[in-house]
């Protein structure tokens, strides 16, 4: 199993259950030492970025990537970043946002890209590939 | 005194009482120009006693102006004299005794008496005619669009000043001309046989019904018109008045209208087809993939892991929302096809929701509390989902915590039926009102609130179909108000 330095945790912020059981299990078999949370909301994600540091590092470890959903009930992925963008900048250092979506809208596509606190856009599902890619493209190989 | 001059002088006796008596000013003139007679009336019209005037020029009844053409006048018409009307196309003026002046119309009658030849002058006051026409000018002036007053031959003898500018010329350059001028060269030959076809059968309608009518500016440009005729008596005789209203923006956005129309046609018959099709195509892998995973359940299931298991079940799930999506998609490109327009009574429409939702109702302990409802004209299997949609969701977001009570109202509004579903159940965030009508969309988790999250568009579209419009107004953890209107007349569509 790999140990990518800064990479302790990964969120998944998605309301479908069984997109997170799909992507839990991707993450699982790249063989990568990680914590994986799942989050059925934006704002579950969002008090998880609060708290973690008032709280013990062993059960709440930093995020490296959280995968943000964008057709969400309520809060969807754009009014998480919304909400992300307001959090002090101590809560989301070293966090790379994945936007992980179905949308076929290449206006989201656009917005995401010209987004600076998005690092990146992929289309679901999460596959090995684009985990990778993901990493290789924000966490330096010692 | 002879027997004939005895006759002579009563037949002059008698001639001189009836021109005595009539009601029109009559002067006689002879070939000096001087005034021979004057009857009553005259007197009465010039203000003279008689006495003063006869053995005076003519002239002295005249404006000064008039006095130096006037005996030349007076000799040609000695020269050869037959009756005729004075200055025919000139305007005639007379002169009272108190010098005023007023316009007057005067017929001339050459008469042999034996004191030689005179002339008749038979002299109209036409003040009040003239007032009339003044009248009539200010109106025809003050109307909004171009106006144009067409004599018996077609010449024009009026126009205002929206006919100048319509169509470009000033008015002297139209007095006096054919209408035919302001008609495009391709249709002028046509226009004298419908003019005399109007003169026939004259009466107040629009012109060329049935036809695309135009004119023609100064400049040659053709542009379409609406025309309304108007016959109208005048002391010119019979003439028709013409109002010419440009038609050009009205038929520009008329076109476009049309083609606006005629896209949004083609695009909802995309639609309905890109629905229908989408679906129907979906459904067939969809049926496979279910006939697969219970192949895999049926018979592989004791051969998987837990991993393998749950995906055999989520495999399940999936397929399951996927049917119900699809079907409520259908469901919703349906809605307010094939449906007539009904008078629907929503105190029973209620009652029967109610009796459809015994169960989840009792289960729930929800109360209801409904005022009286109206009976509106609408399509009744929609409104029946409208108002099933808004009861299920007040029942399904309710409190766990308090009775849920609903409470249900409406309010005549000047054109419509104002409805009012009122919970006390777990409200809605004020930002998220937009969403919530959207398709598919949804602001509570699946696994605590399931659902497609197609009620609300249902509910809109529904609405929408009765001209009205839809709205909530909520507070978390308050409960919700959905307000919705239907029109109180026939629905579009």
């Amino acid at each position: 199993m790999k140990k990518i330095i800064g990479l302790d945790c990964i969120i998944l912020v998605d309301d479908d259950k069984i997109t997170n059981f799909i992507h839990k299990r991707v993450i699982k078999r790249a063989d990568i030492d990680v914590t994986i949370k799942v989050n059925y909301t934006g704002f579950e994600a969002l008090n998880y970025l609060k708290k973690m540091s008032e709280l013990p590092i062993d059960k709440y470890p930093r995020p490296g990537i959280i995968f943000l959903d964008i057709n969400m009930p309520g809060m969807n992925g754009w009014d998480f970043i919304d909400e992300y963008k307001k959090l002090p900048s101590i809560q989301k250092e070293k966090i790379v946002i994945a936007m992980l979506t179905t949308s076929m809208n290449p206006d989201d596509e656009n917005t995401a890209n010209t987004t600076p606190e998005i690092n990146i856009f992929l289309r679901k599902p999460l596959t090995i590939e684009k985990l990778e890619r993901t990493i290789d493209a924000n966490f330096p190989i010692l | 005194m002879s027997t004939t001059d005895t006759l002579y002088r009563h037949n002059e006796l008698t001639f001189q009482v009836m021109v005595d008596a009539s009601p029109n000013a009559l002067i006689l003139v002879n070939e000096a120009g001087k005034i021979a007679y004057a009857n009553a009336y005259a007197e009465k019209l010039f203000q003279y006693n008689r006495a003063e005037i006869i053995g005076q020029k003519i002239e002295i009844l005249m404006p000064a102006r008039f006095e130096r053409y006037h005996p030349g006048f007076v000799r040609s018409f000695f020269q050869t004299p037959q009756f005729r009307r004075m200055g025919e196309g000139r305007e005639l003026f007379a002169l009272k005794k108190d010098k005023t002046e007023f316009p007057v119309e005067i017929g001339l009658n050459p008469i042999v008496t034996i004191n030689g030849n005179m002339v008749l002058a038979s002299i109209i006051d036409i003040t009040e005619r003239k007032k009339a026409e003044q009248r009539f000018r200010l109106v025809v002036e003050s109307a909004p669009s171009a106006m144009v007053l067409v004599n018996k031959k077609g010449i024009i003898s009026l126009v205002n000043t929206q006919t100048e500018k319509l169509f470009g010329y000033r008015r002297e350059e139209l007095l006096g001309q054919k209408i035919e001028i302001l008609i495009p060269s391709e249709i002028r030959s046509q226009h004298p046989k419908y003019r005399k076809e109007f003169s026939k059968n004259p009466e107040t309608r629009a012109m060329g019904a049935g036809r695309d009518l135009f004119a023609v500016t100064r400049d040659g440009k053709k542009f379409p018109v609406e025309i309304g005729l108007n016959p109208i008596e005048t002391f010119e005789g019979k003439m028709v008045l013409a109002s010419v209203i440009d038609i050009t923006e009205r038929k520009r956005n008329e076109e476009v209208s049309k083609k606006y129309t005629k896209r949004l046609e083609n695009k909802n018959k995309e639609l309905e087809q890109f629905t229908y099709i989408t679906s129907h195509d979906l459904q067939e892998p969809l049926k496979s993939i279910t006939g697969l995973a219970e192949i895999l359940t049926e018979d592989y299931k004791d051969q998987l892991d837990e991993e393998g298991q749950n995906s055999l079940a989520f495999l399940h799930e999936s397929t399951e929302r996927m049917k119900e999506l699809i079907s409520s998609l259908l469901h919703y490109s349906r809605l307010g096809q094939k449906s007539t327009v009904e008078e629907v009574d929503c105190n029973e429409l209620i009652e029967v929701i109610k009796k459809d939702l015994t169960s989840s109702i009792s289960e729930t302990n929800t109360r209801f509390e409904i005022t009286a409802l109206p009976t509106v004209s609408g399509y009744k299997t929609e409104l029946r989902l409208l108002f099933q949609n808004l009861i299920s969701n007040a029942i399904k977001f309710r409190k766990k915590d308090n009775v849920s009570v609903i409470k249900i109202s409406a309010k005549k509004q000047q054109q419509a039926w104002l409805f009012a579903v009122k919970d006390n159940g777990i409200g809605i965030d004020m930002k998220f009102t937009d969403k919530i009508f959207t398709i598919f969309q949804q602001l509570n988790p699946k696994e605590e609130y399931p659902g497609t999250g197609i009620g609300l568009s249902h509910c809109k579209k529904i609405v929408e179909l009765h001209d009205g419009d839809i709205w909530v107004e909520a507070e978390p953890d308050k409960g919700s108000t959905f307000y919705f209107t239907i029109n109180s007349k026939t629905p579009l569509l």
